[in-house]
């Protein structure tokens, strides 16, 4: 079980950061865009349409990221104080019930709403560029599917957790600042705690 | 069960999902999934619910919106310049300027959490980044331990007020407001905020010098020294903030494409500064796929959950409870804010923002609020959110770092005269409106 779940997460972190580097694009072209605009005094038709379908694909796909890093926000005040098999007894539950039918809707759904736009060649109506937006819709499908399979590998993670008894811990990744300092704070706090003992 | 009756219910039972601690996004599509289902039942149709539609169709709208274009950009510049190294010249510089002024650490220290906050926007990296240099600095200059907390947690917290921030973006989303006015709007409450923060800590530090003591004169380097430090880091970060705010305002450019320019701006700053690695910059291109992820996703969820929820008379039957009471406006004001007050002891901004405001927001035109004049009232309220017990982030973040050195207990304590000014503050805008609504109308024209 651990295989898969280390599998699904990877794929998910894979697609995730690729899709990140839009970010990089969509910073460049705008600033692009602006500069031609007031500099060249020649704006360009197309960047409209590319802000939003990089900003769209970047939110979007890194939706399974968040989840395999458990970087999406909970209200935690009480959850912290359960016990982790309760914990993950609740979070299987919760996952079963409420989160494969909205991703299942997506994923299905997704899936009709992006054929259809693949069968008339969707254009976007933003700019006279026209540029296609079937690409665009077809990611909403994309997303539904990995957030399936990446809520699969967490319920494993649960069941794995209600047989062991803790949390299987997740892949490495970067870290807020702050979560990352405090981390540093706390191991050289530990290691002195060693050198005065010894 | 009548239609607003199952809308009283989903709230309820999301309310207790949420407090059983399952992810706030994900949370609100179940929900918004489940009750559509039931809002759009069809025996006949049952696998082809319209709520499936809704759903992708929600999905797409937040793919598509160009005002939320602007968060990940806005976080972008954020993580890159938290990786320039400046903050620790900034704070220097600042300190050494002001070292004439009583408690001039202090100042210092506020200002260069309002002034780095404002550029990245992200609370927890101000305060921690300052509790590893300005605390450990502010103790051995023999401050007293709990005013040098206090003050770092309040003004780390103030990168979620002063624009370009990225609260202030998600509000306009939500409440479908212009963020260009939004940010104008926020000018002259978060410097006041923060001027008023100076000003107590310079009172108290004049009253009671014994909290703050001067620096030694033969640590001071020479003036030429403190100049040259002040144009390398405070100049630049300075310049880079009001070219952002500036083209927002001048209508030079939409905050999306301002924010665009600031991570650029960003980019180069590092590169000027020598610390535009490759890891730093992956670091930062990965930790904004993360956050935007995080936040855009609660549009997905809080889009179909809101319009369910109304869908079913949810909104309709708590505007005319409400209604019932026979309110004045300042009256519905006063609990409005209450409300969001006590929901910021357990909450945090993102959910109270995207979740409960919202119920709030069509009662502005029954009482005659201008939603600006809210929007203000709301974003002043939310610093309380990261100050108070038991989820006052700035205080564990801070924890976090100086470890053994300070109880959270006194750090709690040295954080309640602020929540004061906050109020204050608050009670001041009431009271003058105009230092919501006179640079909006004076940047963009009168109305709305």
């Amino acid at each position: 079980m651990k295989k898969y779940i280390y599998f699904f997460e990877s794929l998910s972190i894979w697609v995730g950061r690729a899709f990140g580097w839009c970010i990089l694009i969509l910073t460049l072209s705008v600033t692009y865009e602006v500069f031609v605009r007031y500099v060249l005094n020649a704006p360009t038709v197309w960047v409209f349409d590319m802000m939003v379908q990089m900003y769209g694909g970047l939110f979007l796909m890194a939706g399974p990221y968040a989840l395999a890093q458990d970087a999406h926000v909970r209200g935690d005040v009480l959850y912290r104080l359960f016990p982790v098999k309760a914990q993950a007894w609740i979070d299987l539950t919760l996952y079963i019930l409420f989160f494969f039918p909205g991703m299942l809707a997506l994923f299905y759904f997704g899936y009709e709403i992006a054929s259809d736009s693949w069968r008339y060649k969707e254009v976007s109506w933003n700019s006279p560029a026209r540029i296609q937006i079937y690409y665009f819709k077809s990611l909403i499908p994309l997303a539904g599917g990995l957030l399936i399979l990446q809520g699969i590998s967490e319920c494993m993670r649960c069941i794995l957790c209600i047989k062991n008894g803790e949390w299987m811990n997740r892949h490495e990744d970067v870290r807020e600042t702050e979560v990352d300092l405090i981390r540093k704070a706390r191991e050289s706090e530990r290691e002195a705690e060693v050198l005065k003992n010894r | 069960m009548t239609d607003p009756q199952v809308a009283i219910f989903m709230l309820s039972l999301f309310i207790f999902l949420v407090l059983l601690g399952f992810p706030i996004a994900f949370t609100l599509v179940a929900m918004g999934v489940g009750f559509g289902y039931y809002a759009y039942f069809q025996a006949d149709n049952l696998l082809n619910n319209r709520i499936f539609y809704l759903l992708n169709q929600n999905t797409y709208s937040v793919m598509e919106n160009d005002v939320l274009v602007a968060i990940p950009l806005f976080l972008f510049m954020g993580y890159v310049v938290e990786r320039a190294n400046i903050v620790n010249r900034l704070f220097f510089s600042l300190q050494l300027a002001m070292r004439h002024l009583p408690g001039s650490m202090a100042v210092a220290a506020l200002a260069t959490c309002a002034i780095f906050a404002t550029a990245s926007g992200i609370i927890g990296a101000v305060v921690t980044l300052m509790g590893l240099l300005a605390f450990p600095a502010m103790v051995k200059a023999g401050y007293h331990r709990g005013f040098a907390s206090g003050v770092i947690c309040a003004g780390g917290t103030l990168g979620i007020l002063i624009p370009p921030s990225i609260m202030l973006i998600v509000y306009a989303a939500i409440a479908e407001l212009s963020p260009l006015r939004l940010y104008a709007a926020a000018i002259i409450p978060g410097f006041t905020l923060a001027g008023f923060y100076m000003i107590y800590v310079i009172t108290y530090a004049y009253f009671k010098p014994s909290i703050a003591p001067k620096p030694l004169e033969e640590e001071v380097p020479p003036t030429r020294v403190i100049i040259v430090q002040l144009l390398t880091s405070f100049v630049p970060l300075a310049l880079l903030i009001m070219s952002v705010l500036g083209s927002i305002l001048f209508g030079l450019a939409t905050p999306a494409e301002a924010a665009a320019i600031g991570a650029s701006g960003g980019l180069f700053l590092a590169f000027c500064y020598k610390s535009l690695t490759w890891t730093g910059l992956k670091q930062s291109v990965f930790l904004t796929a993360k956050t935007t992820a995080m936040v855009c996703w609660l549009f997905v969820g809080s889009w179909t959950f809101a319009s369910i929820f109304s869908y079913l008379g949810g909104h309709a039957i708590i505007e005319h409870w409400i209604l019932g009471l026979h309110l004045e406006p300042w009256q519905f004001l006063v609990l409005v804010q209450l409300i969001i007050f006590l929901l910021g002891w357990p909450l945090e901004w993102t959910e109270i923002l995207i979740i409960f405001v919202p119920i709030f927001l069509p009662m502005l035109d029954t009482f005659g609020v201008n939603p600006y004049f809210f929007a203000m009232l709301i974003a002043l309220n939310l610093q309380t959110s990261f100050l108070t017990p038991p989820m006052a982030m700035a205080a564990y973040y801070l924890k976090g770092v100086v470890g053994d050195q300070i109880e959270l207990m006194e750090i709690f304590k040295s954080i309640f005269p602020y929540l004061a000014i906050v109020i204050f503050t608050m009670v001041l805008m009431y009271n003058f409106p105009g230092m919501a609504l006179f640079l909006p109308d004076y940047f963009f024209g009168i109305g709305k």
